[in-house]
């Protein structure tokens, strides 16, 4: 009679709580009455009734005591695991070294990365009212449609938020409205500093550690600034300067200093060295009734501090609201505001204009999320493969060890006792790794640090956090990969195995064949990704960006005289044997600050409005830089203030295709782009003519596609002069500046001399795509090594497993190739498997990162085949070598003792 | 006199286990005795009650072979000891006397 399954999980319970001694026949009624049950009543009530009657027995007096089943005490156990564990791992030298140096380079990796990613994810947290810090976003839209977001907001948002809206505890503002030297007047000496402009409540919504001063009052009094400790080394020599005085070079009182700031952490977005008093300016009347007005410009970074639990979406709106009730606008424009939480400015910034600057001032240091997440996973990945690694060669092994686990069965270790066993062996393994893994990490990371130009050090500057994270995954990893060894090595009956039986294929081998494939798919593409990463930097370090840009000297203005006077320092250059040519211009290309954007349109055209970026330069700027006029003329003499050049995007958008003095029309303020005129008529507007077309030249990163720009006469309305480009002659480069520092000192004596060269300038756009590269390149390296030792390991194995065979082969008259090829194609076959798994993968993955570059090269096939080629050129020389000592080996050794 | 100390439910699985003399196991004892008193018995009360019945000494027990019915689960035969018998008498003698010393006139009520 085939009868009814009762539910197994209510009788593995009764087994589970019963005393061993009752169980048997509890169990044996309890199914007899089942049976019976379920033929008078089906089996769905049957079941029910024997849930409820197990239920009843869980009581006292069938309920087994806890300790019942522990009969020997686990000290000695534990002990004796260690002991076994220790004893095993010496026993097998080779093995355990393999295991152990690809378990460490897989940390390495995996903790050199994991440093990075922490600090790039831990930006701003060092507030510890970061959560509820939030900065101001404006989205504006133009008439035209046009949508700008720009990080600023005008002072009355900050005014008002904290006094109409009870859910903002605070808000404090911004300003870096540009660079000027700061000097001790008591020992003058030039240092040029961006200044940054703050209300006094900064120190209050932020907590910049202070090392001196008052927190509250140190930003209230006009002429109060707070300065680093850097800065005050820089200019003092020494940090206990509270109190004295220094002077801007663009102000006419002396500033004191009221509060010496420590030096921003590495992960801080904030970068100022000095904060001057919002009341300096404001003791303005003037300033200060505009200020007052000032509802929707972007002239402030506006952090808002909210109330604890407070939705930032629900205060966003309300600002919005706010906004538009009070602020005067152009019709058609409209203006709304979201709030960015400060944990998000580093990464999640993308689209967003750093505004409220100076374009001279340097934008906040954005990090880039795309490689944050790529180096996040393959942080991971890489510990992955080294985990994978770990199992497989610890599986691979078993069956010289399924004596040793069968006797231990049979003398009465229970499944639980050899999973323990498994699992101390994994930890030791882990450990020791880890030890090597925090020594080598200590050695590498001084080169490290200058490589990706942080400051870790191994245990200050990420804190307990990061180490308890990687303890926990490294020990997470451990019992995974342990205890997959674990669970299939006990799980073998002790029959089989003392009868001697051989593990073959089975579900064992297809997995360990499996990790192995998964193994080399992870390494193969990371060998693409370098690769690809590589020719992409090369690209874009390399491509012509349609203007000269080697053995370019590049001189800041910073002080007025070298802008006022520049025809004659320019005279002066040119006098200079190793120039060849000098030119002044208010940008340059591949500028590094921001370039300005005017709206502009061609007049009699229509209406709307464009957009385009603007250089002013004078008429030796084109010979200076090597930039190819298409049509039209160059600059030639000073009536052609009014003239303009254009590029080909440019005439494109304009439609202008030959020059016929064409004007054009640049309003003052459009929103978004004003300028400040220096006519004497406020009102009018720019009205350049068109006067030459250039050839299109990548004046911004390759990121970016070529925008329209216009090239305004060096005296334009919009932008002065600011840049000094200086094309010289290979020899003798030191000698050379210094002849041009000397003419700016002879022009004005407080001139601080602040050069680059444009390549070097231009190379930093890429810095991080390079540091990219390398760092994946190192980590390519390391997991295709972690996966060889892996694959060294498994064929050293398949080849002792394979020994008699081999010499059965030699002795029926095999050569050497046939046995290398014997033993190599195995694992050949899983490494073009896994290509095929890879291939895909790094296509979709390398097509998805070059998306960011409007420029950039194409993934071709032979990326490919080269990658293939490596990955299987190293598998076959790892393995080969095992192969060749099998095949070498005199078979008489493995065949005379049976 | 606290030699014999047998509760109701005791008393009853200590009688039906000599009841069905050599064929008292889990399952028939819980049938004769549902059957008979016409109550309800779970396995779990009455695994108790045969356990501890068996501690005292008054029952002991005897595995059987499997069979197929309980799909080779043992069976687990209990009988009830001389010191059980005693035990049942002493309870029995007992009642006997109270009965005994019951007055007519408390029977007769109601």
């Amino acid at each position: 009679m085939k009868s009814a399954e009762p539910p197994r999980f209510i009788l593995r319970f009764l087994e589970w709580f019963c005393k061993p001694e009752y169980h048997a026949d509890i169990e044996g009624d309890l199914l007899e009455i089942y049976d019976r049950r379920v033929a008078a009543w089906g089996r769905a009530r049957a079941n029910l009734h024997l849930c409820k009657d197990v239920l009843f027995l869980f009581r006292p007096g069938i309920i087994r005591s806890a300790s019942i089943h522990q009969p020997i005490p686990s000290n000695g156990m534990i002990r004796n695991y260690f002991m076994m564990g220790w004893r095993n791992l010496r026993k097998n030298k080779l093995y355990s070294t393999l295991n152990v140096l690809g378990l460490t380079f897989g940390m390495v990796c995996f903790l050199l990365i994991g440093l990075y990613v922490y600090d790039e994810l831990n930006f701003d947290t060092q507030h510890s009212k970061a959560e509820r810090i939030y900065r101001v976003i404006t989205h504006e839209k133009s008439p035209n449609n046009e949508a700008a977001t720009v990080a600023a907001a005008g002072y009355m948002v900050a005014e008002e938020t904290k006094q109409k809206f009870p859910n903002v505890e605070q808000t404090t503002r911004m300003q870096r409205i540009g660079r000027a030297n700061l000097v001790d007047p008591e020992n003058p000496v030039n240092v040029q500093e961006a200044i940054t402009v703050a209300d006094q409540y900064l120190l209050e919504v932020f907590d910049f550690p202070l090392l001196e001063g008052d927190r509250r009052t140190a930003l209230k009094e006009p002429n109060s600034i707070v300065i680093t400790e850097d800065l005050a080394m820089r200019i003092f020599g020494r940090t206990d300067v509270i109190n004295k005085n220094l002077q801007f070079s663009h102000m006419d009182n002396p500033v004191k200093i009221t509060a010496i700031l420590k030096n921003h952490p590495q992960n801080s977005s904030f970068t100022f060295t000095s904060v001057l008093s919002e009341s300096t300016r404001y003791s303005n009347e003037e300033f200060m009734r505009d200020a007052l007005s000032d509802w929707a410009s972007q002239n402030y970074t506006v952090y808002a501090l909210l109330k604890p639990g407070v939705n930032a979406d629900s205060v966003s709106s309300r600002i919005t609201g706010l906004v538009q009730a009070n602020a005067s606008l152009e019709p058609g424009t409209k203006l709304s505001y979201s709030l960015q939480p400060l944990k998000d400015v580093h990464l999640k910034s993308e689209g967003i204009i750093d505004g409220a600057r100076n374009s001279n001032v340097d934008p906040i240091p954005q990090g880039n999320p795309v490689y944050v997440t790529v180096f996040l996973f393959t942080a991971i990945l890489v510990l992955l493969i080294a985990g994978i690694n770990y199992s497989n060669l610890t599986t691979a092994r078993a069956s010289s060890r399924l004596k040793e686990i069968g006797v231990r069965k049979v003398i009465g270790a229970v499944r639980s006792n050899l999973i323990w066993q498994f699992l101390v062996e994994s930890f030791i393994t882990m450990v020791i790794a880890f030890g090597f893994a925090v020594l080598i990490v200590a050695l590498l990371l001084p080169s490290f640090n200058e490589f990706v130009n942080k400051k870790f050090s191994l245990f200050s500057s990420v804190g307990l956090g990061f180490w308890a994270a990687a303890a926990g995954l490294i020990i997470a990893m451990g019992l995974l990969s342990g205890g997959y060894v674990a669970l299939l090595l006990s799980y073998f009956k002790p029959v089989s195995l003392l009868k001697g039986l051989v593990l073959k294929s089975g579900s064992d081998f297809s997995v360990r064949k499996a990790l192995v494939v998964l193994q080399f798919t992870i390494s193969t593409v990371m060998i693409i990704g370098t690769i690809v990463l590589f020719r992409q930097v090369r690209f874009l370090n390399e491509s012509n960006l349609g203007f000269n840009k080697d053995l370019m000297v590049v001189i800041d203005v910073n002080v007025l005289k070298a802008r006022s006077n520049f025809d004659w320092v320019k005279n002066e250059m040119s006098k200079i044997a190793a120039v060849e040519q000098v030119s002044v211009t208010s940008h340059v290309p591949g500028d590094w600050k921001t370039l300005v954007r005017v709206k502009l349109k061609k007049d009699g055209g229509s209406n709307q409005l464009h957009t385009a970026y603007v250089i002013g330069a004078d008429k030796d700027f084109l010979a200076t830089y090597g930039i190819e006029l298409l049509k039209g003329r160059n600059f030639s003499n000073e009536n052609d203030t009014s003239a303009i050049l254009i590029n080909e995007a440019a005439a494109k958008i304009l439609g202008i295709t030959h020059i016929s003095n064409e004007a054009v029309n640049i309003p003052q303020s459009a929103r978004g782009s004003s300028f400040a005129p220096v006519y004497d008529d406020i009102n009018a507007s720019f009205k350049p003519r068109v006067v030459g077309i250039v050839k299109d030249f990548h004046f911004q990163s390759l990121r970016a596609k070529i925008e329209p720009l216009i090239i305004a006469y060096h005296d334009n309305p919009i932008y002065p002069i600011d840049y000094y480009s200086v094309k010289i002659q290979p020899q003798n480069i030191q000698a050379t500046l210094e002849k041009l520092k000397a003419v700016m000192l002879a022009n004005d004596e407080r001139e601080p001399f602040e050069y680059h060269f444009l390549d070097e300038q231009l190379a930093r756009f890429y810095m991080e795509d390079q540091r990219s590269q390398t760092i994946l390149g190192w980590v390519a390296l390391a997991s295709v090594v972690i996966a060889c030792l892996g694959l060294f390991g498994l064929a050293t194995y398949s080849a002792q497993q394979r020994l008699k065979e081999i010499g059965v082969r030699k002795v029926l008259g095999a050569n050497l190739l046939s046995i290398m090829a014997l033993l190599s194609k195995d694992f050949v076959k899983l490494v073009l498997i896994a290509c095929c798994f890879a291939f895909p993968v790094a296509w979709f993955g390398a097509n998805w990162w070059l998306r960011e570059y409007a420029y950039h090269i194409g993934v071709e096939w032979w990326i490919f085949a080269l990658a293939g080629v490596i990955t299987t050129g190293i598998a076959l020389l790892t393995v080969s070598y095992q192969a060749i000592k099998a095949a070498l080996m005199t078979p008489v050794k493995t065949l005379r003792s049976e | 006199m606290k030699r014999f100390q047998l509760g109701e439910f005791e008393e009853i699985v200590l009688l039906t286990v000599g009841v069905l003399h050599g064929n008292a196991y889990g399952v028939t004892i819980k049938d004769e005795i549902e059957q008979r008193l016409k109550r309800e018995v779970t396995v779990g009360s009455l695994q108790v009650t045969l356990r501890r019945l068996e501690s005292k000494g008054f029952l002991n027990s005897t595995p059987g072979d499997s069979t197929e019915s309980r799909r080779g689960r043992p069976k687990l035969f209990f009988e009830v000891t001389a010191y059980g018998k005693r035990a049942l008498d002493y309870c029995k003698e007992s009642r006997d006397e109270l009965w005994k010393a019951l007055p007519q006139l408390v029977l007769n009520l109601k």
